[in-house]
């Protein structure tokens, strides 16, 4: 059933006037789309704004309460994913749905709805190949998905649709995961095929780089409603941005005040780790932050920022280099920490801050329960000084939460970070690393929890922040460097770079700075 | 001296097989049931229920294969019981593992009890060694068939997994059961008829504990070796083939003990009886943070994580 | 501020029913309450089936069990090592390790036990010397033994599961290689044994019962570890490590002692238990150590829900069952494997219950929508 087949066959979607509510909240209000044959659509939004819902409702994960989907023209009803993929939509998820242990020749032939019961693989893999000849790009048939790299991967999915024969092909967030270069490539072949008119595609985004530097036109949504749509090429981002955010988005910055550079200090020297099989994952990292002074780390996903963190706090060893506080050599062990009032905020703080069936207060006092007063003799601790202490913090720190005995798992995601915040930001903080603290959280909570870190660069802390979201960088930082394939730019103040230059950097381009930096 | 060493390699080889084969039937059990992302420790239940219920069977209908069929049946029963509480959400399959594991070794000593006397019917064994005139190859060379049906079903297995429909569900569902679940494949579905037949296999393994070797019914019949081939499975990196060089070495480190004392060496009689249990353990350690097993082992195996 | 619009974007508080602590511990005793009645009516109906009587079952293990004292005292004397046993499985699961290895500790503690008990014996020294250092020698040589499977877990990364019960099988062939041969005494005929104690060295029972202090140490134990487990900075930290590796190692708890702690703990209370087996029930020892108490002690700390003070009772419930074996097995022309029957059916029924936790319709404290 799978011929290479080059007839361009792009399908148009229109999704008008669609409406979806949960329970009492509206998702979506009468929000329309459309998508001609053979173009390239941006559906852009800030979080919350109902892409994936809409996409959802056109994938037949959801059924909206009102509206129209015309699939080429013709109405469509589609009730499930599997009625999608027949009509011929096909979406790649932001998390991957390829199985690592299979080959990518078996992806692809397990993902057929016909795949025989025994299956004929020299035949197959003739097929394959003949498939791949067509293909703008190639993955290597016989890898283990497992060994290959998230470009590749991210190109395996999409081949995946090709060769299920979806020619409306939806990508969530598609460059997330990506580096520049790759995201390039990737998103220009997409453009080419689409321009061919042998698919059409809408893609979720929020990189404006991407939208007008690849797509034909755009759609808006904020809160829900249609904001805005037009023609990519033309767009500007001043005008883009104002649609997505709207007139009630304007978010208090977190007020930065003057701080003098002295007092704690961390100091990166020379550090090189490596994963289990010995590969580089951070290379030769050198750098300090100040007392009172944010250092923002800001790069695309899977540069070895986990790794940095990792090996500040612990859960990693240095293979080589030094770390140093206040110019005394740091071994991140829970005694140095305390000694240098070390402290940090891990993203997913599920994954890596709290431990998800202990209550609210017994999670606050992760930091407190070896020490007094909540430790006394023997080792002994008081569960009520514990209970007391939690309820004290979820008050100060404004922790919505039913009791300080809920398990912090009942908790909605900005009330655990806020949990960790109360834990890691309520005594005397030196130094502060922070990973994408606000990473899926709600519109309040990221004010809150910016301001909460702000805070502590006034009282003087020493901050990193690593973070994935430009615009938090560039709200938060007083000096920003460039995380690349495990390696850092130097360090330059906020004032003398700005968006496209990071933009360049995150591309694998050097120059963060103007053309000539002052520095010692 | 050369005489001595011959005599206790023959008796090994003889003995390898021999000890081998409930191993790799239960290795090959356990290998389908890991493999769509489970883990039973319960197969040493079944290895116990099965050699019971292959004992009676035979006893009461004089066929031998027709006890090795019902003790697979019963393997597959307890296993599909294994496979439905596991997909209950919180429940933790290494737990209800060894809960099957009591539940099977309870039944099999509750309802083997009138079994224990009475003599039943065994299997008999192919005699591949009758080309020689030496009495310890003929003996050594007695290879009982259900031995080439495991041979078989490693094969089978190991083709089955990478050829058809059904083994690539398998191996994706042991993957990335979100995957598997993308595409609309039953998770818990798959599990538990991996699961099952998995079982089977285990139970047939008990079949010839029971009908040949050591050949009788009796409550200190198995010594482990249903829980061992769960750790052989880690060893051969889930590969059915592999499975079969692993149950051969550890049939022969479990044929030393008894090769020893059969040329009158019996001292230390029962540390040779550890041999497999040190092996494995041994094994185990070196393959843990191997990556090579990392890289082959189901990725939604709660054993490996 | 930024503060006060913060708040005012989030759902207001809602109401409960119940605190959560109050939830929980409802939980944890109707749930376990209920498995065992499920249990009960299926073990019945398996007797049933079998044209036996039911109710006449139950009433000889109340008989067999509790009735007398003579038959409390044995189920007293049976509880005794599976609390120990009972607390070795429960202690490492709190940090998350599901350790089989009782069986294994409780053979080579009590063996050790035996072992230094002969020159002390031979030299003629004071009893009251002798049995704590034999008592110590079992608890050392217990934890030592599984404390290497929670060495192997930590920085070999082998599954402890797995080694712990390969260690279980070497214990037993370690104490046969010894007891039948070095140390075998010869006047042990039909069953080898090492050199038995005499009268003068067995531990007594306590005053005014027949059961001996192994119940005493047991108890106590138990609420020290409780007290270690609930309200010790150790326990703490082992909880957070047992809940979320990845938390503990950013809070820089050394995890790897942890749990190698935890472990060494547990093997050293099955290693009391093989002391006091020694020393109060065989006077020597031989292959009647691996009695499965180890094993019995996982279904124990399971039916406790890893409580160490819970885990008293429900010892106290096998070992009524296990008092009650042989009354059965005359009056009822049952076989001894009757009651592995039951605690296999107990055993599974008890797992099958683990999913109703935070699914009981009365015990509604969940924020609906909260989780994600």
């Amino acid at each position: 059933m799978i011929k290479a087949n080059t007839k361009p066959r792009a399908p148009a979607l229109e999704a008008l006037h669609v409406s979806k509510s949960f329970g009492g909240n509206k998702a979506l209000d009468d929000v329309t789309l459309k998508v001609d044959a053979g173009s390239f659509h941006a559906l852009l939004g800030e979080n919350g704004a109902g892409k994936s819902t809409l996409v959802k409702c056109i994938m037949g994960f959801y059924q909206a309460d009102k509206g129209q989907l015309l699939f080429s023209g013709k109405e469509a009803q589609i009730q499930s994913p599997r009625e999608a993929h027949a009509l011929g939509i096909g979406m790649v998820y932001q998390h991957f749905t390829l199985v690592p242990c299979l080959t990518a020749a078996e992806n692809l032939v397990i993902s057929r709805p016909d795949t025989p019961m025994v299956i004929d693989w020299a035949a197959e893999r003739a097929q394959l190949e003949t498939f791949m000849e067509t293909m703008p790009f190639r993955v290597r048939l016989d890898a283990q998905v497992a060994t290959l790299s998230a470009g590749e991967k991210q190109k395996l999915e999409i081949l995946k649709l090709l060769y299920l024969d979806q020619r409306f092909l939806i990508l969530d967030e598609p460059t997330s995961v990506l580096t520049p270069a790759e995201a390039d490539e990737v998103l220009g072949v997409l453009g080419e095929m689409a321009r061919r008119g042998e698919v059409s595609v809408l893609m979720i985004s929020h990189k404006f780089r991407e939208v007008t530097a690849f797509c034909d036109s755009f759609t808006v949504l904020r809160r829900g409603k249609f904001a805005g749509s037009g023609d990519a090429r033309n767009a500007n981002v001043a005008e883009l941005s104002a649609m997505m955010i709207g007139d009630a988005g304007v978010r208090p910055p977190a007020i930065r005040e003057p701080t003098v550079p002295e007092g704690p200090e961390l100091e990166l020297r020379g550090i090189s780790a490596r994963d289990e099989e010995g590969r580089a994952l951070v290379s030769d990292l050198s750098f300090n932050v100040r007392s009172g002074e944010i250092l923002g780390i800001a790069g695309v996903s899977g540069n070895g920022q986990s790794a940095l963190v990792e090996l500040l706090s612990g859960q990693r060893p240095v293979a080589r280099g030094e770390l140093r506080v206040n110019g005394a050599v740091f071994e991140p062990t829970r005694r140095n920490f305390d000694r240098f009032k070390v402290f940090g905020l891990p993203e997913e703080p599920l994954r890596n801050a709290v431990v998800p069936r202990m209550s609210v207060a017994e999670n606050i006092a992760f930091r407190s329960f070896d020490k007094p007063p909540v430790a006394r003799r023997f080792g002994l601790i008081s569960p009520a000084g514990i209970r007391r202490r939690g309820a004290e913090l979820i008050r100060q720190f404004n922790v919505q939460t039913s009791s300080p005995d809920a398990p912090i798992e009942t908790l909605s995601g900005g009330n655990v970070q806020r949990s960790v915040l109360a834990r890691e930001l309520s005594g005397d903080v030196d130094i502060l690393i922070v990973s994408n603290p606000c990473f899926g959280l709600d519109f309040a909570s990221v004010a809150d929890i910016r301001s909460k870190i702000m805070d502590c660069r006034n009282r003087g802390a020493a901050v990193l922040l690593i973070s994935e979201d430009l615009d938090e960088i560039f709200e938060m930082s007083d000096k920003i460097a460039v995380m690349s394939d495990g390696r850092l730019s130097d360090p330059v103040p906020v004032a003398q770079t700005d968006a496209r230059r990071v933009g360049n950097l995150l591309a694998g381009q050097s120059g963060l700075s103007a053309p000539k930096p002052d520095r010692a | 001296m050369s005489d001595a060493i011959f005599m206790v390699l023959m008796a090994m080889l003889g003995g390898a097989i021999r000890v081998s084969t409930p191993f790799l039937l239960v290795a090959l059990g356990e290998t389908l049931t890991e493999k769509s992302g489970r883990i039973n420790l319960g197969l040493e239940g079944n290895l116990v229920l099965g050699a019971m219920i292959a004992y009676a069977t035979s006893y009461s209908t004089g066929s031998p294969w027709l006890g090795v069929l019902a003790a697979g049946l019963a393997g597959m029963v307890l296993s599909a019981g294994h496979g439905w509480i596991c997909k209950l959400p919180k429940v933790n399959d290494i737990a209800v593992g060894i809960a099957f594991m009591n539940l099977g070794t309870g039944l099999a000593f509750f309802f083997g009890k009138p079994f224990i006397q009475p003599t039943a019917p065994r299997l008999d064994a192919i005699a591949l060694g009758a080309w020689s005139s030496n009495p310890q190859v003929q003996q050594a060379l007695k290879v009982n068939p259900l031995f080439f049906v495991g041979l078989g079903l490693a094969v089978l297995l190991w083709w089955m997994l990478k050829n058809t429909r059904w083994g690539l569900i398998i191996r994706m569902t042991g993957d990335s059961a979100a995957s598997a679940r993308a595409m609309g494949v039953s998770v818990d579905r798959v599990r538990l008829l991996a699961t099952s037949a998995g079982g089977f296999f285990a139970g047939i393994g008990g079949a010839f504990l029971s009908l040949y070797y050591p050949g009788s019914w009796s409550e200190s019949l198995s010594s482990g070796q249903g829980l061992m081939a769960v750790a052989l499975v880690i060893f051969a990196r889930w590969n059915p083939i592999r499975c079969v060089w692993a149950a051969l070495l550890f049939g022969a480190s479990g044929a030393l003990g008894p090769a020893l004392q059969s040329i009158g060496f019996s001292k230390g009689y029962y540390f040779f009886n550890a041999a497999p249990y040190i092996l494995t353990l041994v094994i185990m350690v070196l393959s843990a943070r191997s990556q090579k097993a990392a890289h082959e082992a189901p990725g939604e195996l709660s054993i490996v994580k | 501020m930024s503060l006060s619009s913060a708040t005012s974007d989030l759902p207001a508080r809602r109401k409960l029913r119940l605190d959560p602590r109050s939830a929980a511990l409802i939980e944890a005793s109707v749930i376990p309450l209920a498995a065992l009645l499920a249990s009960a009516l299926i073990f019945s109906l398996f007797l049933t089936l079998l044209g036996k009587d039911p109710i006449r079952f139950f009433a000889l293990v109340w008989t067999g069990g509790v009735a007398s004292s003579f038959s409390f005292q044995n189920t007293l004397q049976r509880a005794a090592p599976l609390i120990l046993t009972g607390l070795a499985f429960a202690v490492p699961a709190r940090i998350g390790m599901t350790l089989l290895g009782a069986e294994g500790a409780l053979v080579l503690g009590g063996l050790a036990s035996a072992l230094v008990a002969i020159p002390m014996v031979l030299a003629g020294w004071p009893v009251w010397l002798g049995l704590p250092i034999m008592a110590l020698a079992a608890m050392a040589v217990g934890g030592v033994w599984m404390g290497i499977a929670g060495w192997l877990r930590h920085y070999r990364g082998v599954n402890e599961t797995i080694s712990s019960l390969l260690l279980t099988y070497i214990a037993v062939a370690i104490m046969n290689f010894l007891v039948e041969g070095v140390f075998r005494d010869p006047g042990s005929t039909n069953k080898a044994s090492t050199m038995p104690l005499g009268p003068d060295w067995r531990i007594g029972d306590m005053p005014g019962t027949s059961v001996h202090w192994g119940l005493a140490a047991g108890v106590i134990i138990a609420v020290l570890l409780w007290v270690l487990m609930e309200r010790t900075t150790f326990g703490f930290a082992a909880r957070i490590a047992g809940g979320n590796l990845r938390a503990a190692q950013a809070q820089g708890l050394a995890v790897g002692k942890l749990a190698v702690a935890s472990c060494a703990i547990a093997g050293a209370c099955a290693g009391l238990a093989g002391f006091f087996e020694v020393t109060a029930v065989h006077g020597q020892a031989n292959a009647s150590l691996a009695a499965q108490y180890g094993f019995t002690g996982i279904l124990v700390a399971f039916l406790a829900r890893q409580n160490p003070l819970a885990v008293v009772p429900v010892a106290l419930l096998f070992g009524a069952l296990g008092a009650s074996g042989g009354l059965i097995q005359r009056r009822m022309d049952m076989p001894d494997a009757t009651m592995l029957v039951l605690q296999g059916i107990i055993f599974v029924t008890l797992l099958v219950s683990e999913t109703l936790y935070g699914r009981l319709p009365f015990l509604s404290t969940e924020q609906a929508g909260d989780r994600t």
